[in-house]
Protein backbone atom coordinates (compact mmCIF):
# COMPACT_ATOMS: atom_id res chain seq x y z
CA UNK A 1 0.00 0.00 0.00
CA UNK A 2 1.20 3.56 -1.06
CA UNK A 3 2.01 5.55 2.11
CA UNK A 4 0.45 8.74 2.38
CA UNK A 5 2.82 11.70 2.33
CA UNK A 6 3.42 13.78 4.92
CA UNK A 7 4.29 17.24 4.15
CA UNK A 8 6.20 18.13 6.94
CA UNK A 9 10.03 18.14 6.39
CA UNK A 10 11.75 15.38 8.54
CA UNK A 11 11.54 16.53 11.85
CA UNK A 12 13.27 15.15 16.00
CA UNK A 13 11.15 14.15 18.21
CA UNK A 14 13.52 12.50 21.05
CA UNK A 15 11.05 10.27 22.43
CA UNK A 16 10.66 8.24 19.07
CA UNK A 17 14.14 7.53 18.13
CA UNK A 18 15.65 4.35 18.43
CA UNK A 19 19.11 3.48 19.74
CA UNK A 20 20.69 4.04 16.36
CA UNK A 21 18.57 7.34 15.79
CA UNK A 22 19.54 8.43 19.49
CA UNK A 23 23.43 8.35 18.03
CA UNK A 24 22.72 9.73 15.00
CA UNK A 25 20.75 12.54 17.38
CA UNK A 26 23.68 13.44 19.12
CA UNK A 27 25.94 14.55 15.47
CA UNK A 28 24.39 18.09 14.46
CA UNK A 29 22.68 17.90 11.67
CA UNK A 30 24.43 21.10 10.83
CA UNK A 31 28.07 21.96 11.77
CA UNK A 32 29.50 25.10 10.60
CA UNK A 33 33.52 25.50 11.25
CA UNK A 34 35.25 28.58 11.39
CA UNK A 35 33.83 29.86 8.15
CA UNK A 36 36.00 32.31 5.79
CA UNK A 37 34.55 33.88 2.69
CA UNK A 38 35.72 36.42 0.56
CA UNK A 39 34.63 38.25 -2.09
CA UNK A 40 38.01 39.42 -4.48
CA UNK A 41 39.20 42.17 -1.71
CA UNK A 42 35.96 41.85 0.76
CA UNK A 43 36.11 39.15 3.68
CA UNK A 44 32.38 38.82 4.13
CA UNK A 45 32.45 36.20 6.80
CA UNK A 46 36.17 35.93 9.37
CA UNK A 47 35.67 32.63 10.68
CA UNK A 48 31.82 31.48 12.28
CA UNK A 49 31.64 28.46 14.09
CA UNK A 50 27.87 26.96 14.82
CA UNK A 51 26.02 23.86 15.36
CA UNK A 52 22.35 23.51 14.79
CA UNK A 53 20.65 20.14 16.10
CA UNK A 54 17.88 18.46 15.09
CA UNK A 55 14.13 19.87 15.70
CA UNK A 56 15.89 23.41 16.34
CA UNK A 57 15.45 26.16 15.33
CA UNK A 58 18.40 28.66 14.75
CA UNK A 59 17.70 32.54 13.98
CA UNK A 60 20.40 35.17 12.60
CA UNK A 61 19.91 39.03 13.19
CA UNK A 62 22.60 41.16 11.93
CA UNK A 63 22.80 44.56 10.12
CA UNK A 64 22.14 44.79 6.21
CA UNK A 65 25.79 43.38 5.28
CA UNK A 66 26.43 42.10 8.58
CA UNK A 67 27.14 37.98 6.09
CA UNK A 68 23.69 36.70 7.36
CA UNK A 69 22.56 35.54 4.00
CA UNK A 70 26.44 34.89 2.65
CA UNK A 71 26.50 32.61 5.65
CA UNK A 72 22.91 31.30 5.12
CA UNK A 73 23.92 30.66 1.04
CA UNK A 74 27.56 28.93 1.90
CA UNK A 75 25.39 26.47 4.42
CA UNK A 76 24.00 24.81 0.75
CA UNK A 77 27.13 25.56 -1.10
CA UNK A 78 25.55 28.74 -3.12
CA UNK A 79 28.06 30.28 -2.61
CA UNK A 80 31.81 28.00 -1.99
CA UNK A 81 33.29 28.95 1.40
CA UNK A 82 36.83 30.28 1.27
CA UNK A 83 38.11 28.32 4.26
CA UNK A 84 36.58 26.25 6.65
CA UNK A 85 33.84 23.92 6.42
CA UNK A 86 30.04 22.74 6.50
CA UNK A 87 29.06 19.84 7.88
CA UNK A 88 25.31 18.05 7.20
CA UNK A 89 25.22 15.24 9.17
CA UNK A 90 28.37 14.68 9.63
CA UNK A 91 29.11 14.80 5.88
CA UNK A 92 31.38 17.76 4.47
CA UNK A 93 30.08 19.82 1.63
CA UNK A 94 32.95 20.97 1.14
CA UNK A 95 35.28 17.93 0.96
CA UNK A 96 35.62 14.59 1.11
CA UNK A 97 38.99 12.80 1.30
CA UNK A 98 41.03 16.16 1.03
CA UNK A 99 39.63 16.84 -2.28
CA UNK A 100 37.04 19.17 -2.94
CA UNK A 101 33.33 17.76 -3.39
CA UNK A 102 32.29 17.56 -7.34
CA UNK A 103 28.35 19.24 -8.40
CA UNK A 104 26.77 16.14 -7.98
CA UNK A 105 27.84 15.50 -4.71
CA UNK A 106 27.38 18.89 -3.37
CA UNK A 107 23.51 18.09 -5.30
CA UNK A 108 23.05 14.82 -3.48
CA UNK A 109 23.32 16.66 -0.13
CA UNK A 110 21.50 20.07 -1.38
CA UNK A 111 17.60 17.71 -1.99
CA UNK A 112 18.06 17.53 1.50
CA UNK A 113 18.26 21.26 2.46
CA UNK A 114 15.13 23.19 1.49
CA UNK A 115 15.83 26.81 0.36
CA UNK A 116 13.63 29.76 0.72
CA UNK A 117 14.61 33.01 -1.07
CA UNK A 118 13.90 36.57 -0.38
CA UNK A 119 13.01 36.93 -4.11
CA UNK A 120 10.82 33.85 -3.78
CA UNK A 121 12.36 32.99 -7.28
CA UNK A 122 9.30 31.00 -8.49
CA UNK A 123 9.60 30.04 -12.04
CA UNK A 124 7.01 32.20 -13.79
CA UNK A 125 6.57 30.01 -16.79
CA UNK A 126 5.39 27.67 -14.78
CA UNK A 127 1.75 27.04 -12.91
CA UNK A 128 2.13 26.85 -8.96
CA UNK A 129 1.28 22.96 -9.38
CA UNK A 130 4.18 22.58 -11.85
CA UNK A 131 6.60 24.68 -9.74
CA UNK A 132 5.94 22.44 -6.43
CA UNK A 133 6.48 18.92 -8.35
CA UNK A 134 9.05 19.65 -10.87
CA UNK A 135 12.00 18.55 -7.98
CA UNK A 136 10.18 15.28 -6.69
CA UNK A 137 9.59 14.80 -10.35
CA UNK A 138 12.50 15.69 -11.71
CA UNK A 139 15.43 15.01 -8.74
CA UNK A 140 13.60 12.70 -6.35
CA UNK A 141 12.25 10.72 -9.09
CA UNK A 142 8.92 10.03 -8.59
CA UNK A 143 6.04 9.36 -11.07
CA UNK A 144 4.13 11.88 -12.24
CA UNK A 145 0.76 10.90 -9.91
CA UNK A 146 3.06 10.34 -6.73
CA UNK A 147 4.73 13.82 -7.56
CA UNK A 148 1.37 15.37 -7.87
CA UNK A 149 0.03 13.60 -4.69
CA UNK A 150 3.04 15.24 -2.57
CA UNK A 151 2.77 18.62 -4.58
CA UNK A 152 -1.04 18.75 -3.27
CA UNK A 153 0.14 17.79 0.34
CA UNK A 154 2.56 20.83 0.45
CA UNK A 155 0.56 23.42 -1.44
CA UNK A 156 -2.54 22.05 1.07
CA UNK A 157 0.16 22.69 3.93
CA UNK A 158 0.55 26.18 3.13
CA UNK A 159 -3.15 27.15 2.20
CA UNK A 160 -2.47 27.77 -1.33
CA UNK A 161 -4.14 24.50 -2.98
CA UNK A 162 -6.52 26.55 -4.38
CA UNK A 163 -4.23 28.24 -6.63
CA UNK A 164 -2.40 25.07 -7.68
CA UNK A 165 -3.06 26.21 -11.38
CA UNK A 166 -2.68 29.87 -11.71
CA UNK A 167 0.83 31.57 -12.59
CA UNK A 168 3.30 32.93 -9.93
CA UNK A 169 2.90 36.08 -11.76
CA UNK A 170 -1.12 35.88 -10.63
CA UNK A 171 -0.41 35.69 -6.87
CA UNK A 172 0.28 38.32 -4.30
CA UNK A 173 4.06 38.00 -2.93
CA UNK A 174 2.68 36.38 -0.11
CA UNK A 175 1.29 33.89 -1.86
CA UNK A 176 4.50 33.48 -4.26
CA UNK A 177 6.39 33.26 -0.55
CA UNK A 178 3.89 30.75 0.28
CA UNK A 179 4.46 28.42 -2.88
CA UNK A 180 8.24 28.61 -2.19
CA UNK A 181 7.88 27.15 1.12
CA UNK A 182 6.04 24.04 -0.61
CA UNK A 183 8.42 23.87 -3.21
CA UNK A 184 10.92 23.19 -0.70
CA UNK A 185 8.82 21.02 1.22
CA UNK A 186 7.52 18.77 -1.26
CA UNK A 187 12.03 17.40 -1.57
CA UNK A 188 10.87 16.55 2.32
CA UNK A 189 14.28 18.09 3.45
CA UNK A 190 15.86 17.56 6.98
CA UNK A 191 16.98 21.39 6.94
CA UNK A 192 15.16 24.30 5.58
CA UNK A 193 16.98 27.81 5.44
CA UNK A 194 14.89 30.66 5.45
CA UNK A 195 16.75 33.98 3.59
CA UNK A 196 14.69 37.51 4.69
CA UNK A 197 11.64 35.43 3.74
CA UNK A 198 9.79 38.74 4.81
CA UNK A 199 11.72 40.90 3.43
CA UNK A 200 10.23 42.08 0.04
CA UNK A 201 6.78 41.71 1.87
CA UNK A 202 4.17 44.51 3.29
CA UNK A 203 3.32 44.30 6.94
CA UNK A 204 0.61 41.93 6.12
CA UNK A 205 1.67 39.96 3.49
CA UNK A 206 4.79 39.24 5.62
CA UNK A 207 2.55 37.86 8.81
CA UNK A 208 0.71 34.97 5.95
CA UNK A 209 4.09 33.97 5.97
CA UNK A 210 5.32 34.12 9.28
CA UNK A 211 2.26 32.02 10.27
CA UNK A 212 3.54 29.49 7.66
CA UNK A 213 7.19 29.53 8.93
CA UNK A 214 5.62 29.57 12.55
CA UNK A 215 3.45 26.21 11.85
CA UNK A 216 6.94 24.46 10.65
CA UNK A 217 8.74 25.59 13.90
CA UNK A 218 6.00 23.69 15.89
CA UNK A 219 5.98 20.96 13.97
CA UNK A 220 9.41 20.54 14.60
CA UNK A 221 11.37 21.69 11.49
CA UNK A 222 14.77 21.84 12.05
CA UNK A 223 15.29 25.77 10.86
CA UNK A 224 18.06 28.41 9.70
CA UNK A 225 16.11 31.36 9.33
CA UNK A 226 18.03 35.01 8.25
CA UNK A 227 15.64 37.56 9.45
CA UNK A 228 14.86 40.93 10.48
CA UNK A 229 11.65 40.51 12.04
CA UNK A 230 12.69 40.42 15.52
CA UNK A 231 9.17 39.06 17.05
CA UNK A 232 9.83 36.43 15.19
CA UNK A 233 13.02 35.72 16.32
CA UNK A 234 11.79 35.59 19.82
CA UNK A 235 8.71 34.03 19.65
CA UNK A 236 10.19 30.89 17.38
CA UNK A 237 14.00 30.47 17.75
CA UNK A 238 15.55 27.92 20.17
CA UNK A 239 18.78 30.12 19.58
CA UNK A 240 19.69 33.11 18.31
CA UNK A 241 22.77 34.02 16.69
CA UNK A 242 23.72 37.94 16.08
CA UNK A 243 26.51 38.54 13.43
CA UNK A 244 28.47 42.15 13.20
CA UNK A 245 31.36 42.22 10.41
CA UNK A 246 31.43 38.74 9.03
CA UNK A 247 31.94 37.21 12.69
CA UNK A 248 29.02 35.98 15.92
CA UNK A 249 29.01 38.76 17.61
CA UNK A 250 26.88 37.19 20.41
CA UNK A 251 24.72 34.07 20.52
CA UNK A 252 22.34 32.50 22.53
CA UNK A 253 18.55 31.41 23.99
CA UNK A 254 16.28 34.42 22.24
CA UNK A 255 15.07 35.45 25.96
CA UNK A 256 18.62 36.22 26.90
CA UNK A 257 19.38 37.73 23.82
CA UNK A 258 16.66 39.92 23.98
CA UNK A 259 16.34 40.45 27.68
CA UNK A 260 19.90 41.20 28.75
CA UNK A 261 22.38 41.43 25.63
CA UNK A 262 26.51 41.59 26.55
CA UNK A 263 27.27 43.28 23.50
CA UNK A 264 26.97 47.39 22.73
CA UNK A 265 26.13 46.53 19.12
CA UNK A 266 23.88 44.48 20.42
CA UNK A 267 22.17 46.69 22.36
CA UNK A 268 22.21 49.28 19.75
CA UNK A 269 21.27 47.21 17.21
CA UNK A 270 18.27 45.89 19.23
CA UNK A 271 16.90 49.11 19.99
CA UNK A 272 16.92 50.33 16.63
CA UNK A 273 15.42 47.22 15.32
CA UNK A 274 12.65 47.13 18.25
CA UNK A 275 11.32 50.90 17.62
CA UNK A 276 11.02 50.40 13.79
CA UNK A 277 9.07 47.51 14.58
CA UNK A 278 7.12 49.42 17.05
CA UNK A 279 6.60 52.00 14.20
CA UNK A 280 5.43 49.93 12.00
CA UNK B 1 -4.27 55.50 -65.82
CA UNK B 2 -1.22 54.96 -67.94
CA UNK B 3 -0.63 52.30 -70.31
CA UNK B 4 2.72 51.35 -68.09
CA UNK B 5 0.36 51.44 -65.12
CA UNK B 6 -2.24 49.13 -66.40
CA UNK B 7 0.38 46.54 -67.30
CA UNK B 8 2.15 46.55 -63.48
CA UNK B 9 -1.41 46.66 -62.14
CA UNK B 10 -2.35 43.35 -64.54
CA UNK B 11 -2.41 39.94 -62.92
CA UNK B 12 -3.58 37.93 -65.24
CA UNK B 13 -0.01 37.04 -66.86
CA UNK B 14 0.88 35.81 -62.72
CA UNK B 15 -2.46 34.32 -62.47
CA UNK B 16 -1.74 32.31 -65.77
CA UNK B 17 1.47 30.72 -64.50
CA UNK B 18 0.43 30.10 -60.67
CA UNK B 19 1.26 26.00 -60.96
CA UNK B 20 4.64 26.82 -61.78
CA UNK B 21 4.91 29.84 -59.47
CA UNK B 22 3.14 27.85 -56.49
CA UNK B 23 5.76 25.06 -57.03
CA UNK B 24 8.23 27.82 -56.73
CA UNK B 25 6.40 29.28 -53.71
CA UNK B 26 6.84 25.99 -52.08
CA UNK B 27 10.72 25.69 -52.56
CA UNK B 28 10.96 29.50 -51.43
CA UNK B 29 9.27 27.89 -48.49
CA UNK B 30 11.72 24.90 -47.79
CA UNK B 31 14.66 26.78 -47.92
CA UNK B 32 13.04 28.90 -45.24
CA UNK B 33 11.98 26.14 -43.27
CA UNK B 34 15.00 24.33 -43.25
CA UNK B 35 17.40 27.30 -43.24
CA UNK B 36 15.14 28.44 -39.82
CA UNK B 37 15.64 25.21 -38.07
CA UNK B 38 18.80 24.88 -38.83
CA UNK B 39 19.64 28.48 -37.70
CA UNK B 40 18.05 28.40 -34.67
CA UNK B 41 19.93 25.00 -33.43
CA UNK B 42 23.48 26.72 -34.63
CA UNK B 43 21.84 29.97 -33.00
CA UNK B 44 21.08 27.91 -29.83
CA UNK B 45 24.56 26.12 -29.55
CA UNK B 46 26.55 29.22 -30.11
CA UNK B 47 24.39 31.06 -27.67
CA UNK B 48 25.37 28.03 -24.62
CA UNK B 49 28.72 28.48 -25.79
CA UNK B 50 28.80 32.32 -25.25
CA UNK B 51 27.63 31.89 -21.93
CA UNK B 52 29.28 28.39 -20.95
CA UNK B 53 32.73 28.61 -18.68
CA UNK B 54 35.19 27.70 -21.22
CA UNK B 55 37.18 30.80 -22.62
CA UNK B 56 37.93 28.80 -25.71
CA UNK B 57 34.45 28.03 -26.65
CA UNK B 58 33.16 31.39 -25.60
CA UNK B 59 35.89 33.19 -28.06
CA UNK B 60 34.80 30.48 -30.58
CA UNK B 61 31.09 32.02 -30.04
CA UNK B 62 32.14 35.89 -30.67
CA UNK B 63 33.82 34.79 -34.05
CA UNK B 64 31.26 32.30 -35.00
CA UNK B 65 28.34 35.50 -34.19
CA UNK B 66 30.69 38.64 -35.59
CA UNK B 67 31.27 36.66 -38.88
CA UNK B 68 27.82 35.16 -39.00
CA UNK B 69 26.38 38.78 -38.54
CA UNK B 70 28.55 40.81 -40.92
CA UNK B 71 28.33 38.93 -43.71
CA UNK B 72 25.49 39.84 -46.62
CA UNK B 73 23.52 37.16 -47.37
CA UNK B 74 24.13 37.69 -50.98
CA UNK B 75 27.64 37.09 -51.05
CA UNK B 76 27.25 34.54 -48.38
CA UNK B 77 25.26 32.52 -50.96
CA UNK B 78 27.80 32.98 -53.48
CA UNK B 79 30.68 31.97 -51.40
CA UNK B 80 29.30 28.57 -49.71
CA UNK B 81 28.10 27.22 -53.68
CA UNK B 82 31.28 28.11 -55.45
CA UNK B 83 34.22 28.95 -53.33
CA UNK B 84 33.79 26.80 -50.14
CA UNK B 85 33.00 23.15 -52.59
CA UNK B 86 36.62 24.27 -53.91
CA UNK B 87 38.01 24.69 -50.35
CA UNK B 88 36.43 21.64 -48.96
CA UNK B 89 37.78 19.63 -52.68
CA UNK B 90 41.04 20.71 -52.41
CA UNK B 91 41.40 19.17 -48.75
CA UNK B 92 39.56 15.71 -49.77
CA UNK B 93 41.39 15.70 -52.95
CA UNK B 94 38.31 15.40 -54.96
CA UNK B 95 36.00 17.83 -57.02
CA UNK B 96 33.08 18.48 -54.87
CA UNK B 97 29.70 20.24 -55.82
CA UNK B 98 26.86 21.39 -54.00
CA UNK B 99 22.99 21.17 -54.57
CA UNK B 100 21.96 24.91 -54.67
CA UNK B 101 19.04 23.70 -52.19
CA UNK B 102 21.79 22.78 -49.42
CA UNK B 103 24.29 25.60 -50.09
CA UNK B 104 21.23 28.41 -49.97
CA UNK B 105 20.11 26.07 -46.80
CA UNK B 106 23.76 26.54 -45.57
CA UNK B 107 24.51 29.84 -46.33
CA UNK B 108 21.24 31.80 -44.71
CA UNK B 109 21.45 29.29 -41.60
CA UNK B 110 24.79 30.54 -41.32
CA UNK B 111 24.18 34.09 -41.43
CA UNK B 112 20.87 33.87 -39.20
CA UNK B 113 22.73 31.67 -36.50
CA UNK B 114 24.53 34.80 -35.43
CA UNK B 115 21.53 36.95 -35.08
CA UNK B 116 19.51 34.03 -33.35
CA UNK B 117 22.51 33.27 -31.02
CA UNK B 118 22.72 36.97 -29.89
CA UNK B 119 18.69 36.60 -29.19
CA UNK B 120 19.58 33.51 -27.15
CA UNK B 121 22.49 34.92 -25.37
CA UNK B 122 20.56 38.30 -24.54
CA UNK B 123 17.10 35.89 -23.33
CA UNK B 124 19.71 33.48 -21.06
CA UNK B 125 20.85 36.81 -19.55
CA UNK B 126 18.13 38.76 -18.88
CA UNK B 127 16.71 34.99 -16.92
CA UNK B 128 17.24 36.12 -13.15
CA UNK B 129 20.01 34.57 -11.20
CA UNK B 130 17.63 33.33 -8.55
CA UNK B 131 15.65 31.08 -10.92
CA UNK B 132 18.63 29.14 -11.67
CA UNK B 133 19.61 29.16 -8.17
CA UNK B 134 16.02 27.91 -6.60
CA UNK B 135 16.94 25.06 -9.25
CA UNK B 136 20.52 24.39 -7.76
CA UNK B 137 18.91 24.73 -4.32
CA UNK B 138 16.72 21.80 -5.47
CA UNK B 139 19.49 19.51 -6.77
CA UNK B 140 18.61 20.45 -10.17
CA UNK B 141 21.38 19.27 -12.72
CA UNK B 142 22.95 22.02 -14.42
CA UNK B 143 21.72 20.71 -17.82
CA UNK B 144 17.97 20.15 -16.08
CA UNK B 145 18.58 23.79 -14.85
CA UNK B 146 19.20 25.02 -18.77
CA UNK B 147 16.46 22.92 -20.45
CA UNK B 148 13.47 22.77 -17.49
CA UNK B 149 13.99 26.51 -16.17
CA UNK B 150 15.91 28.87 -18.58
CA UNK B 151 15.33 27.64 -22.10
CA UNK B 152 11.57 28.31 -21.70
CA UNK B 153 11.70 31.21 -20.69
CA UNK B 154 14.32 32.46 -23.15
CA UNK B 155 11.73 31.36 -25.73
CA UNK B 156 9.25 32.92 -24.60
CA UNK B 157 11.49 36.43 -24.08
CA UNK B 158 12.98 36.18 -27.47
CA UNK B 159 9.35 35.67 -29.33
CA UNK B 160 9.26 39.07 -30.12
CA UNK B 161 12.52 39.35 -31.71
CA UNK B 162 12.78 36.68 -33.63
CA UNK B 163 9.18 37.24 -35.13
CA UNK B 164 11.44 39.89 -37.02
CA UNK B 165 14.32 37.86 -37.56
CA UNK B 166 11.95 35.18 -39.01
CA UNK B 167 10.81 38.05 -41.41
CA UNK B 168 13.70 39.22 -42.91
CA UNK B 169 15.42 35.59 -43.36
CA UNK B 170 11.89 34.64 -45.37
CA UNK B 171 12.80 37.78 -47.55
CA UNK B 172 16.47 36.81 -47.87
CA UNK B 173 14.78 33.45 -49.23
CA UNK B 174 14.15 35.95 -52.58
CA UNK B 175 17.83 35.87 -53.25
CA UNK B 176 18.40 32.16 -53.66
CA UNK B 177 17.55 32.04 -57.22
CA UNK B 178 21.14 33.90 -57.12
CA UNK B 179 22.92 30.23 -57.49
CA UNK B 180 19.88 28.45 -59.52
CA UNK B 181 17.41 27.47 -56.90
CA UNK B 182 14.18 27.28 -58.60
CA UNK B 183 11.89 29.48 -56.20
CA UNK B 184 9.52 31.52 -56.62
CA UNK B 185 11.98 34.32 -58.14
CA UNK B 186 13.81 31.87 -59.73
CA UNK B 187 10.19 30.91 -61.63
CA UNK B 188 9.61 34.57 -62.29
CA UNK B 189 12.12 35.50 -64.13
CA UNK B 190 12.01 32.63 -66.36
CA UNK B 191 8.86 33.38 -67.00
CA UNK B 192 9.14 37.29 -67.52
CA UNK B 193 12.36 36.38 -69.92
CA UNK B 194 9.86 34.25 -72.03
CA UNK B 195 6.93 36.67 -71.97
CA UNK B 196 8.69 39.66 -71.50
CA UNK B 197 6.82 41.47 -69.12
CA UNK B 198 8.35 41.28 -65.82
CA UNK B 199 6.21 43.80 -64.39
CA UNK B 200 3.24 42.30 -63.82
CA UNK B 201 5.27 39.40 -62.38
CA UNK B 202 7.52 41.32 -60.08
CA UNK B 203 4.33 42.92 -58.80
CA UNK B 204 2.66 39.29 -58.23
CA UNK B 205 5.52 38.10 -56.39
CA UNK B 206 5.46 41.24 -54.26
CA UNK B 207 1.96 40.90 -53.67
CA UNK B 208 2.74 37.23 -52.93
CA UNK B 209 5.80 38.03 -50.10
CA UNK B 210 3.93 40.47 -48.65
CA UNK B 211 0.64 38.51 -48.10
CA UNK B 212 2.64 35.75 -46.16
CA UNK B 213 5.05 37.95 -44.37
CA UNK B 214 2.08 39.58 -43.28
CA UNK B 215 0.10 36.85 -42.11
CA UNK B 216 2.67 35.14 -40.28
CA UNK B 217 3.90 37.92 -38.57
CA UNK B 218 0.49 39.08 -36.94
CA UNK B 219 -0.32 35.61 -36.39
CA UNK B 220 2.91 34.98 -34.61
CA UNK B 221 2.55 38.50 -32.54
CA UNK B 222 -0.82 37.82 -31.44
CA UNK B 223 0.50 33.95 -30.14
CA UNK B 224 3.42 35.51 -28.60
CA UNK B 225 1.39 38.19 -27.05
CA UNK B 226 -1.09 35.90 -25.72
CA UNK B 227 1.23 33.55 -24.44
CA UNK B 228 3.31 35.49 -22.75
CA UNK B 229 1.01 37.43 -21.22
CA UNK B 230 -0.39 34.32 -18.82
CA UNK B 231 3.74 34.19 -16.99
CA UNK B 232 4.16 38.17 -17.30
CA UNK B 233 1.35 39.80 -15.32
Amino acid sequence: MKAEFDASPVSASPAALHPQAAVEAAVPCIRVVDLHKRFADLEVLKGVSFEVHRGTVLSMIGASGSGKSTLLRCINRLETPSAGDVLFEGQSLCQANGRALGYNEVNRIRRDLGMVFQQFNLWPHMTVLQNVMEAPRHVRGMDKARAREVAEACLRRVHLWEKADAYPARLSGGQQQRVAIARALAMQPKVMLFDEATSSLDPELTEEVLAVMRELARDGTTMIVVTHEMGFAREVSDHLMFLHNGLVEEQGPPEQLFGAPRSERLRHFLSKALSRERGA
Amino acid sequence: MSENLREVLDLSLFWEYRTVLLKGLWMSLGVFAASAVLALAVGLGVALLRVGRNAWLRRYAVLHTEVARNAPDYIMIVWVHFVLPLLVGKLIGQRLEFNPFYSAVIALAFVYSGYFAETFRAGIEAIPRGHVEAGQALGMSPRRITWRLVLPQVVRRMLPESTNQFISMFKATSIVSLIAVPDLMYQVSMISSQEMRPLPLYTGAALVYFVIVFCAATALQAFSSRWRSKVYA
